[in-house]
């Protein structure tokens, strides 16, 4: 699995978000389970 | 983590797309992080700071970002100061690298002997970079003179972790489309103009840097460079405005979204400014130097609704919207106690975008996280919010608190005035007196009691000002802030000098 660069990935247990800086494979995990991605934010550009 | 990561990241994703295009440079994101990288390489160990006094070009983003690749931080100065109201500020900040413009740096480089670079220097085709950003960077990124309108100016350091925090919660990576293209008209030593480089190398939208402003050259860039995006300061936009007006023939930019912020906006300004872009989409910023830029901004979508006739829309114009997501922002009475809705106190905001501390050790944060922002303000029950202005500025006639704001906007609404300022003067029997300052329009003659009697018949008679001075220039800073200390000073002179004439 390829984890996307620029994404947010969440743990649903613990609320922990993680960003992602450099493309790689491999699973993101948090309390051994797989952490789901967090949707796009979308906010006007203020700057 | 490291700044300079928005910077490998938005390279990774984008590659040859163009980041930077001015002077005649054009650096695609690959060469930014590739010079951006080179310049980190040759910063003196002893650096701790990266000195820039030079307008916004193409160099800028790479100095801002090399230093922080090295664990520098990236302080800019308002390289228009004098040179002996420069050195002070850069001396304060060393050991330093200079990065200056070429009328700057040799008496810069004397002052800081450690380094000296002409900003020239910096855009050069690099090769791709063995070195990485510094991983964990124990010195503040980024290093700001705060405005100093009604004080000292401060030196707000604002973190790695800060900065991230607010591209991050506000900015998706490339988010914008291959031909969206920002002018940047903010110079880099102001939050706004650092704000700018970080979101736009991030988002992915090319930056056109405008180092000198003017309304006319502003509309020909805009309209030259294709510009998509644009931020002002309100003195800025308010010159557009005029300047457009004045000469219908320029033709207006095709701008999408046009955003506003680093002062108060004149309604008056903000309603010409939705008349004359019907098709742009206009967003209001709220921030301040210590966080980070924007924390709570007014919607495309509000200011269209205002647009539209929409009543309580266009009262809201007068606010600066909601809070952004990752901030907390709350109206406090003078002991810290928080008040409902509607009430009127200090603004005081919390997040992780907000910087802790100044480079004096001066904690900007209280122990639970909050930074009081010196403002007044309120916030309605929808979660908008309304800076009344600085709490140093307020006016206390008789016991009633008076903001300056209100009476300033009853001056712009005559057709005659083009700007103004209002402060307070001591007085016997009030305690306080209003006072204005009034620049008029060119060819425009207007007496005191004729502006007396027009903000009278606007706002009534207790919020009209005992001393009416017209001057040809209000004293600003660069970001377009009214310099009401300097103001108040001269007020109280020329009041001072009638009396003793009498």
């Amino acid at each position: 699995m390829t984890n996307l660069l620029g994404k947010r990935y969440t743990c649903d247990e613990c609320d922990a978000q993680l960003m992602v800086v450099k493309a790689g494979d491999g699973t993101l995990t948090c309390h051994g389970q797989p952490m789901g991605e967090v949707a796009a934010k979308q906010l006007p550009s203020s700057d | 983590m490291n700044l300079a990561v928005l910077l490998t990241m938005a390279a990774d994703a984008l590659g040859d797309r163009g980041a930077i295009s001015g002077g005649g440079h054009h650096l695609s994101y690959r060469d930014l992080r590739d010079a951006a990288a080179d310049f980190a390489t040759t910063l003196p160990v002893e650096a701790s700071a990266v000195v820039y006094a030079g307008p916004i070009t193409a160099a800028t983003p790479i100095a801002l970002f090399g230093a922080a690749w090295a664990g520098c931080s990236f302080a800019p100065l308002n390289y228009r100061l004098p040179q002996d109201a420069l050195i002070p500020l850069a001396t304060a900040l060393a050991p330093a690298q200079v990065v200056a413009a070429a009328d700057r740096f040799e008496s810069l480089a004397e002052a800081l002997p450690s380094g000296r670079l002409d900003e020239d220097l910096l855009i050069a085709p690099c090769a791709v970079p063995t070195n990485d950003p510094v991983e964990a960077p124990s010195r503040p990124a980024v290093l700001l003179y705060t405005s100093g309108t009604s004080a000292a100016p401060k030196v707000a350091a604002l973190g790695h972790d800060n900065l991230l925090s607010y591209i991050w919660n506000t900015v998706e990576l490339a988010a914008a489309g291959e031909e969206e293209a920002a002018l940047v008209a903010v110079p880099s030593f102001h939050i706004a103009g650092i704000a700018a480089l970080l979101s736009n190398v991030y988002a992915g939208r090319r930056i056109v840097p405008m180092a000198s402003f003017s309304a006319e050259r502003w509309l020909r860039s805009a309209r030259d460079e294709k510009i998509t995006h644009a931020f002002l300061v309100p003195t800025m936009l308010a010159r557009i405005v005029e300047c457009a007006q004045a000469h219908p023939e320029l033709e207006r930019p095709d701008l999408r979204v046009l955003s506003y912020g680093g002062a108060r906006m004149p309604l008056p300004v903000l309603e010409a400014a939705l008349q004359l872009f019907p098709m742009t989409s206009f967003v209001n910023a709220y921030g301040l130097t210590e966080t980070s830029s924007t924390v709570a901004l007014l919607s495309p979508e509000d200011h269209r609704r205002a647009r539209d006739g929409d009543d309580v829309a266009r009262r809201r114009l007068g606010s600066v919207g909601r809070a952004i997501p990752g901030i907390e922002i709350e109206v406090v009475d003078d002991a810290g106690v928080a008040l409902a809705h509607e009430s009127e106190g200090r603004l005081r905001i919390r997040g992780s975008q907000v910087g802790g501390t100044y480079l004096d050790g001066t904690a900007a944060l209280g122990d639970d996280g909050w930074l009081l922002t010196g403002d007044r303000g309120r916030i309605d029950p929808d979660g908008y919010v309304w800076v009344l202005g600085r709490e140093d500025d307020v006016v206390i006639r008789g016991g009633e608190n008076i903001t300056p704001a209100e009476i300033e906007d009853a001056l712009l609404r005559h057709p005659d005035i083009a700007q103004s300022a209002v402060v307070g003067l001591p007085d016997v029997q009030w305690g306080e007196q209003i006072a204005a300052a009034v620049v008029l329009r060119g060819g425009r003659a207007l007496s005191a009691h004729e502006v007396r009697a027009h903000v009278q018949a606007t706002i009534g008679t207790f919020k009209t000002p005992t001393t009416v001075a017209f001057v040809t220039e209000l004293p600003m800073t660069p970001s377009g802030k009214v310099l009401r200390r300097v103001v108040r000073e001269r007020l109280l002179a020329q009041v001072i000098g009638e009396a003793d004439r009498r």
